[in-house]
């Protein structure tokens, strides 16, 4: 085949943005076990491992301005390679708040809030993460499509996750023991957060199934 | 109008020509050049092969595909420059306004007046700067003057650099320069349609950039076909790309964004990213 250093770099980019979103997958397994477990170590582990996933992505972003600055992809290349370099970002993003489980696992009292299913909710997350990477890699829009309609179901848990938190607060607030809301505002902003991390979460797997969506298709409704 | 000009059909609108008020009036989406089934065979080697094409006006219409696709024997079919190749038999339609350029009464000299052309080499005459915008003028019986000499240098973006050496020989410019004093002999006729043969190829990038900035002014006012085996210049400075492939079959038309970033046809997806061979 003609081109051939450049059909490499092309092959290449795409099993290294692979290899990256791997290495975030296993993130945020480690910074969704650490919340379930209360494991500081793996809780540092992650945190510490954040560095080396935003030096690749540096890395791998570089990589696509060269091919689009010196070998000018067109058509199926050029839309791979644009949507490469989007999703690389949002698999940074995921690592970033795969961090950001770590740091609430290092401070968190747990078993506060049994009723928020937020292992179910990680669960879901990293299924729509690793689905929309499989979709990538794949190159397989309706399998990504299927990950765009799934967002709506976590959505919904999330919604329904944070509304059972704060109605809980109040619940307290009432309550004859009048403090006791006091002391668990710590656990309620954490768990918040988690929600809402998870949530975005989500999203990210959203954007890649998106783009991939663009990528294989051309199609470039669901980015808008 | 010239004395050898009998077609009705085709009006050369010599001295009355087109002002830039009634272009403005025409402005429309229409297209100006229409082929339909057109086949071209140079003896027995088929060269075009029923092709369905629509130009509009006053767009730039790039023409892409590998060596020997048929692209520049399309270029040529439309200001019927092929009638100079003896072995070339051309069928089926090419209508250019309405009216087909192959019809019986129909002067190609006069459709040469509207429809120019403008080569891969510039070939300007061995003669001064002004002669050169002034020949084209004098060979269609217009009158030569200053100011419509200065007016094609101006719209070839070329007066600038020249205006205090019009008396110098045109050999003398460089060839970036040459290039587009062919642009203006071209377009000091006033034409519909400028073609344009693989303008920038013989070029440097500085003198290729120029031209392509040249060919965007000058698509505001003339319709513009070029034929390029630069897919980053197509995708650059063309409204809508034509996609010719081996055997002179027109694959795929289409805007060019479209052709650049989604084609619809797996042969031109492997011939624009270089999958071919």
């Amino acid at each position: 085949m003609p081109r051939e250093e450049y059909q490499q770099a092309l092959a290449d980019l795409r099993g290294d943005v692979r290899g990256l979103g791997e290495t975030t997958l296993d993130q945020l397994d480690d910074g969704l076990a650490a919340q379930a477990t209360g494991d500081e170590d793996l809780a540092r582990a992650v945190i510490e491992g954040d560095a080396a996933v935003n030096d690749r992505y540096l890395e791998l972003e570089s990589d696509c301005i060269d091919l689009l600055a010196l070998q000018q992809p067109v058509a199926s290349d050029l839309r791979f390679v644009a949507a490469s370099f989007k999703i690389l970002t949002d698999i940074e993003r995921v690592a970033d708040l795969a961090t950001n489980l770590g740091r609430y696992a290092l401070t968190a009292e747990r078993d506060r809030f049994e009723t928020v299913e937020v292992e179910l909710i990680g669960e879901m997350a990293r299924e729509q993460v690793a689905d929309a990477l499989a979709a990538y890699r794949e190159s397989d829009s309706e399998a990504a499509r299927r990950v765009v309609t799934r967002d709506d179901d976590l959505d919904a848990l999330c919604q329904r996750a944070s509304e059972g938190v704060v109605r809980d607060l109040i619940g307290r607030e009432a309550g004859a023991d009048g403090w006791a809301a006091e002391r668990v505002m710590d656990d309620v902003s954490r768990l918040l957060l988690t929600v809402r991390d998870l949530e975005r979460v989500g999203d990210h797997a959203v954007n890649i199934a998106a783009r991939t969506v663009y990528m294989v298709e051309g199609d470039p409704e669901l980015l808008h | 109008m010239s004395d050898t000009d009998t077609t009705p059909t085709i009006s050369t609108a010599v001295e009355g020509s087109i002002s830039d008020t009634d272009r403005a009036a025409s402005a429309s989406d229409r297209d100006v050049i229409e082929s339909r089934g057109l086949d071209v065979h140079y003896g027995d080697v088929q060269a075009l092969q029923d092709v369905d094409l629509a130009i509009p006006e006053r767009r730039v219409t790039a023409i892409i595909g590998p060596s020997g696709c048929g692209k520049s024997t399309y270029l040529r079919c439309i200001n019927r420059m092929n009638d100079l190749v003896e072995a070339a038999t051309i069928e089926g339609e090419l209508l250019f306004d309405g009216t087909d350029v192959y019809g019986e009464d129909v002067d190609p000299v006069a459709l040469r007046r509207r429809i120019g052309m403008v080569f891969q080499h510039p070939n300007p005459f061995p003669k001064s700067i002004y002669d050169n915008v002034a020949y084209g003028l004098r060979v269609q019986n217009r009158k030569v003057t200053d100011e419509r000499v200065r007016t094609a240098l101006e719209r070839a973006a070329l007066w600038e650099e020249v205006n205090d050496q019009l008396e110098t020989s045109a050999l003398d410019l460089s060839g970036g320069q040459q290039q587009r004093l062919c642009i203006a002999r071209a377009i000091a006729v006033d034409p519909d349609v400028l073609l344009m043969d693989e303008p920038a190829s013989a070029l440097d990038p500085i003198a290729t950039s120029k031209i392509e900035d040249l060919i965007e002014e000058l698509a505001e006012d003339y319709t513009v076909v070029i034929v390029t085996h630069n897919m980053q210049q197509a995708a650059r400075i063309s409204d809508r790309t034509a996609v010719f492939l081996t055997g002179g079959e027109l694959v795929e038309y289409d805007d060019t964004q479209t052709i650049f970033e989604n084609p619809a046809h797996d042969r031109v997806e492997d011939y624009i990213t270089g999958k071919f061979g």
